[in-house]
């Protein structure tokens, strides 16, 4: 073996443990009570936490699941948008400026953003629920699809729809049976980061719900202003336990289909 | 006559591409149009596809006016300079392309890519995908894939451009052989002097959007513009 081979192998690892440690410790505290310094370890290891944010009024189960509804749905229409509009701004004879557009939501903080954005969420009635959350995360997520996707409405791309055409074929024939399974990897990956954007996304969901959309990362920052580190590491066991299955996902399906 | 074309201009911002070409083609036969890069050669037949639009002019096929015509209804197929096989399809699928947009039976496709796989000399890659096969072999399942679906006329964009000079002329002897069996009626446009002799039943020259189609291969040879003479001169003096 290498020497070359041995370091990178070590780096590796290295890398490995620096993200895997952190997991291990929060699921490891969700299981924790009584943990006092000097203790190396908890005094008390039970299910205690996972049953009472579960069964008895901690509220987890509803917030997962109105995370996973409003992450997947803004993960849905933003790839499926942004997919679409980034075609006919890549056609586009303005492109570069509709382009610029795009990066209008990401040079102002999302917290700055929504507030600008709250009083139409207010006129339209959309705040303190679920459908201005997902509209608000689109307006963020959205964009992001659009950037995404703009390179890959290429000269190429351009040229296979062209082709498509003139063997006799309709532009949505060439969009069903070419473009899409070609784009179908970039697809799924716009698809995951979309649904992290939700998933994560804290500022604009605690303005525009006004506390009354609890969803998973809102739980989350409770628990940590609450002093509760048992409930805020279980709730972070749920936040990340979505994106890493997408992650194993991603990973089995998309790139082993890419290779 | 087959394919007419009657002043077509074509203007992008403020560069005039096609000044004004009007020209005529009889069926079955192959026009080679030979000219520098930039000087309006795959605009024009892109034009003709129906793929770009003209500012001005008609495009008659048959004594009929497609200028109007979508490209998927005109029936001309445009094969450009990279073979573009679709990358999720294999060879047979590649082939078969235009036949399933025309619905055709199942055992009428497999009957259709079985004989064309064979003319091409590629029935044993039918299953293999585009990036398993050589430039030359992808080249052949682009011109499968026009031929099968016996389009009244086919614009050849530079086809072999981006072939080692070998298989180069493999495939110019191969269009020679297939034009000849299925009748083509092409234009085939190349910046190589010695294709443009070799490919075309007629031949012209384009240089800053103006076309001009020879009479003859001597008088395309005598004319200064088209650098036969200076290419001859340059071999002699060697």
């Amino acid at each position: 073996m290498s020497t070359t081979f041995k370091k990178r192998n070590i780096l590796l690892w290295l890398l490995a443990i620096s993200f895997i440690t952190p997991i291990i410790t929060l699921f490891f505290l969700s299981f924790s009570k009584n943990w006092r310094f000097p203790a190396i370890l908890p005094q008390q290891f039970t299910l205690d936490n996972w049953s009472y944010l579960f069964f008895s009024g901690g509220n987890i189960a509803p917030s997962f699941l109105i995370s996973l509804v409003i992450a997947l749905s803004v993960a849905l229409f933003a790839t499926l948008l942004g997919f679409i509009t980034s075609k006919y701004i890549a056609y586009h004879k303005y492109r570069k400026k509709l382009l610029m557009l795009t990066y209008f939501p990401f040079a102002l903080s999302p917290v700055i953003f929504a507030l600008c954005l709250k009083y139409y969420f207010i006129k339209m009635s959309l705040t303190g629920n679920v459908q201005g959350i997902i509209l608000a995360q689109l307006i963020i997520a959205f964009p992001y699809s659009v950037i995404f996707f703009t390179g890959f409405w290429n000269q190429r791309i351009k040229q296979y729809e062209d082709l498509v055409s003139t063997l006799g074929g309709t532009t949505s024939y060439a969009f069903r049976k070419i473009v899409m399974p070609i784009a179908k990897s970039l697809i799924l990956v716009c698809f995951f980061q979309c649904f992290l954007i939700s998933w994560f996304e804290f500022g604009l969901t605690s303005i525009i719900g006004y506390g009354k959309v609890e969803t998973l990362t809102i739980k989350v920052y409770q628990f940590i202003t609450e002093a509760n580190i048992f409930y805020a590491a279980l709730s972070c066991c749920l936040l990340i336990l979505p994106p890493v299955i997408l992650l194993w996902f991603n990973k089995k399906f998309i790139i082993q289909q890419a290779k | 006559m087959f394919l007419e074309i009657n002043h077509i201009k074509k203007k992008y911002k403020d560069k005039l591409v096609i000044q004004d070409v009007s020209f005529g083609l009889e069926a079955h036969q192959t026009l080679s149009i030979l000219g520098k890069s930039g000087c309006g050669k795959s605009t024009l037949l892109k034009i003709i596809a129906g793929i770009e639009e003209q500012d001005n002019g008609d495009v008659f096929l048959n004594q009929k006016n497609i200028s109007n015509t979508k490209s998927n209804e005109r029936n001309i197929v445009y094969l450009f300079q990279e073979p573009l096989l679709f990358p999720n399809l294999n060879v047979f699928e590649n082939i078969a392309f235009g036949l399933r947009i025309r619905k055709l039976a199942y055992a009428d496709v497999v009957k259709k890519v079985e004989e064309m796989l064979e003319n091409l000399e590629l029935k044993d890659h039918a299953k293999k995908m585009p990036h398993q096969i050589s430039g030359g072999q992808k080249q052949r399942v682009a011109f499968g894939r026009a031929l099968i679906i016996n389009p009244p006329l086919i614009l050849l964009d530079e086809p072999f451009s981006s072939l080692d000079v070998e298989t180069r002329a493999t495939m110019q002897q191969l269009y020679k052989t297939i034009a000849e069996k299925f009748d083509i009626t092409a234009l085939f446009v190349t910046h190589d002097l010695k294709e443009a002799l070799l490919m075309g039943d007629k031949i012209s020259y384009m240089d800053k959007g103006l076309l001009e189609i020879f009479d003859s291969k001597k008088d395309f040879i005598e004319a200064d513009k088209t650098g036969v003479k200076s290419e001859i001169e340059f071999w002699n003096n060697f």
